[in-house]
């Protein structure tokens, strides 16, 4: 059973990030936080399953993956603060729904949710670090992930339009290059990459949906980073941007993701993509 | 409150500091320690106390040189009016230091055969304190670009704010009016040009320096208001060819300050280190922040301390008075409206607080590892923190008990710890170490024999 679902390879991902930072860095994490974080996400998912009895099954591994992605990326200085996002991000998962689909990512509204409603709770950004052997871990486990769920063109949509707009800023500014590559070089900027914004059950279906979603969403970033000086930038894009899904897959209707029939669809619309994009782009700027 | 803080002023752009110095360009032209805390050959000393988008901006000023003799140019995200900018007493920034210095506590350990475990009180040595300094030039106006949008005095210091519109234009006029910018100045001037930023220029007046009677230059404190909290070090570096100390006081109602661009690393601390120390704890000091900086692949930044001001412990100073915080920029301590104050929500409700939270950061930097200026965070963490050293002062009397036998046996190897953990920190050579130790603990070695019973698990 273990390892079939493609969840579980995040699931073991995602928890050797948490062993690897808490191991090799000098982070404020704090594995009480974490625990608090797994359980209050299992219970959360267990009343509401019972509540909506709706998923048959306990879906234990989705609520996995949020807790690790909370207790990754959010800090907090009192368990309470983690225990509050981590039922905000399930609770998100059961309310906030267009049809069948929840349209924020969970993890980013526990974050988010956290930050606005309580006064203690933080994301720290530079503690990463830049060393390249993360960065290659990430994108190498990240990848093989995201290959087998098809859902790669987010992350590239992202961080192609990002490090563009960057690039474009560093130009303009006359700073020198090691100035921008040591701003794309962040941890958590990758990690967001590669786990939040690919996760196939918040993000639109069709594949030109997601292109420009993220293409948004890197937009947003970009601005909120540079001009309001914000260091969560990221989740606050993703947050804002997360509704915009339920529109996009009201313009381009594609089946919606299951995770078991995860591979099929790859390459199936390449004939209708360019047109769509021009359409796309048009709408989302009338957006 | 945090989405408020992110809709407002968005032209308010960056601060950023940056002084022309003919020889050195440190942080914002203060170089070179004072005479008597010559810890590092250039560190200069920052404090920013800052809440919400307000920040109050202290720079030591250690001007050594003549002080006709002295300039400093920072940019800054808007017009600064006169009482924006003020000067202050150094021995504020002193003060600072000496509460977050790193610390050495000495204990003793009790008479063994003595029934209880009593810890003796700790008592503290401060660690000595970085140094700093500063200086530059500037006189008349011209239209190249720059514009000059105000113009006042302040204590000894006559203030100039500038705006340009092209690196090159500022850069002509500030040679014209007898900067000694160095090479490649103009390149790294044109990033903070274009995020349309003010110059603000001050240099002493001679007259006004000697009527107030001070010996040295005063610290210059700025006030603004910006949603950018940064410090730019890359102007400091045009012609540095050696590591630069910056270190940051970072006072917040709320927690921990953390730099978002590069990691921040705690120092080591609470280490039981060898008892010969105590004479050379600023070479100790020196060598293990040498050596965790080289460790850390000398691109990262250090906690040194971080702790509530309202207590210590030990304390190695006393905590500031109101008085003294507000000097040094605390601008929301009488501020006890519940709008302005981070409230938990029942949290930690009983934890006494002074509602002012000390973070030092310890910056070493160089060109090729730091190319980004500096970014800060205010984060909640209320986790305290101090770079602490521990001296363990063996039981010195007679034992006459049997657990006093086994103290005593039990010590060579506590030393060897010592000497090991000294070692790893600070990368001396151990036999040197250990070499130093037999001298200050010979009286504690033993006979060949003990140590051969003791090896066999006898006596």
């Amino acid at each position: 059973m273990l390892l079939k679902d493609i969840r579980d390879y995040q699931i073991l991902f995602l928890g050797l990030f948490l062993v690897l930072g808490i191991g090799t860095r000098d982070w404020t994490l704090r594995p009480e936080l974490i625990v608090v974080a797994i359980a209050t996400c299992l219970v959360t998912q267990w009343i509401f399953s019972l509540v909506t009895s709706k998923e048959q099954i306990l879906n234990l591994r989705s609520a996995l993956i949020t807790s690790l992605g909370l207790g990754l990326l959010l800090r907090a200085d009192h368990w309470t603060t983690m225990a509050i996002a981590a039922a905000m991000a399930i609770a998100s998962k059961f309310i906030f729904k267009f049809g069948d689909k929840h349209f924020f990512n969970p993890a980013n509204f526990g974050i988010i949710s956290a930050l606005i409603l309580t006064p203690d709770a933080w994301v720290s950004p530079g503690q990463w670090g830049e060393e390249w052997w993360y960065g290659l871990l990430f994108v190498g486990t990240g990848g093989m992930i995201l290959q087998r769920i098809g859902r790669w063109d987010t992350t590239a949509a992202f961080l192609g339009t990002y490090s563009l707009l960057e690039a474009i800023r560093n130009l303009w500014l006359g700073w020198t290059w090691d100035v921008y590559w040591h701003r794309l070089m962040s941890g958590s900027l990758l990690l967001f990459a590669l786990f939040m914004i690919t996760d196939p059950r918040s993000i639109p279906n069709s594949r030109i949906g997601r292109i420009v979603w993220a293409m948004c969403i890197a937009g947003l970033t970009f601005i909120l980073r540079n001009y309001f000086f914000v260091s969560t930038a990221v989740f606050w894009a993703l947050f804002a941007l997360a509704p915009l899904t339920i529109l996009l897959d009201v313009l381009w209707l594609s089946p919606r993701f299951s995770w078991q029939e995860a591979d099929k669809e790859a390459g199936e619309e390449v004939l209708l993509v360019q047109t769509r994009f021009i359409a796309s782009l048009i709408k989302n700027a009338e957006v | 409150m945090k989405i408020f803080r992110l809709l407002t002023p968005l032209l308010l752009a960056i601060v950023a500091v940056l002084c022309f110095a003919p020889a050195a360009w440190a942080f914002c032209g203060f170089y070179v320690a004072k005479a008597d805390t010559k810890l590092y050959n250039k560190a200069s000393q920052v404090v920013l106390a800052r809440q919400g988008d307000r920040t109050v901006m202290t720079m030591a000023n250690d001007f050594q040189g003549e002080v006709k003799d002295f300039a400093i140019v920072i940019p800054v995200p808007t017009v600064l009016q006169k009482e924006q900018v003020r000067v202050t007493e150094a021995k504020i920034i002193e003060r600072l230091d000496a509460f977050s210095a790193p610390r050495l506590v000495e204990y003793f350990d009790s008479d063994p055969c003595a029934s209880a475990y009593s810890d003796n009180l700790p008592q503290s040595a401060q660690a000595p304190a970085a140094g700093r300094n500063q200086e530059a030039e500037k006189r008349s106006d011209r239209s190249l670009g720059v514009t000059v949008e105000a113009r006042f005095n302040v204590g000894e210091y006559d203030i100039l704010i500038l705006s340009a519109k092209e690196s090159g234009g500022l850069e002509t006029w500030l040679k014209r009016n007898g900067y000694k910018i160095p090479r490649g100045a103009k390149q790294l001037l044109q990033p903070y040009i274009r995020s349309s930023m003010k110059f603000f220029v001050a240099k002493v007046n001679l007259d006004k320096f000697e009527e107030s009677g001070y010996q040295f230059l005063r610290p210059l404190q700025i006030s603004y208001k910006s949603p950018k909290f940064m410090l730019p070090i890359r102007l400091g570096m045009i012609n540095a060819t050696k590591e630069q100390d910056l270190i940051v006081y970072i006072l917040s109602p709320q927690g921990q300050t953390e730099i978002t661009n590069y990691r921040t690393v705690k120092i080591p601390s609470d280490a039981n280190i060898p008892l010969f120390v105590k004479d050379e704890f600023s070479e100790f000091y020196k060598s293990m922040f040498q050596t965790a900086y080289t460790k850390e692949n000398r691109k990262v930044g250090f906690l040194e301390y971080a702790w509530d001001m309202g207590s210590c412990d030990p304390c190695s100073a006393d905590p500031l008075t109101p008085e003294e915080l507000k000097e040094a920029g605390v601008f929301w301590l009488n501020d006890n409206s519940p709008n302005n104050m981070p409230v938990r929500p029942g949290f930690r409700g009983s934890f006494a607080s002074s509602n002012v939270f000390i973070s030092r950061l310890h910056v070493r930097y160089t060109r090729d590892k730091f190319p980004e200026d500096l970014m800060f965070q205010q984060t909640a963490n209320s986790e305290s923190f101090q770079g602490r050293y521990v001296l363990q002062h063996p039981f010195q009397g007679e034992v006459k008990c049997q657990a006093g036998r086994e103290y005593k046996r039990s010590l060579p190897k506590r030393f060897e710890q010592e000497a090991q953990t000294l070692a790893k920190l600070t990368n001396w050579k151990i036999q040197d170490i250990r070499n130093k130790m037999n001298l200050t603990v010979g009286n504690l070695t033993y006979s060949w024999w003990e140590t051969f019973l003791s090896w066999l698990g006898l006596n």
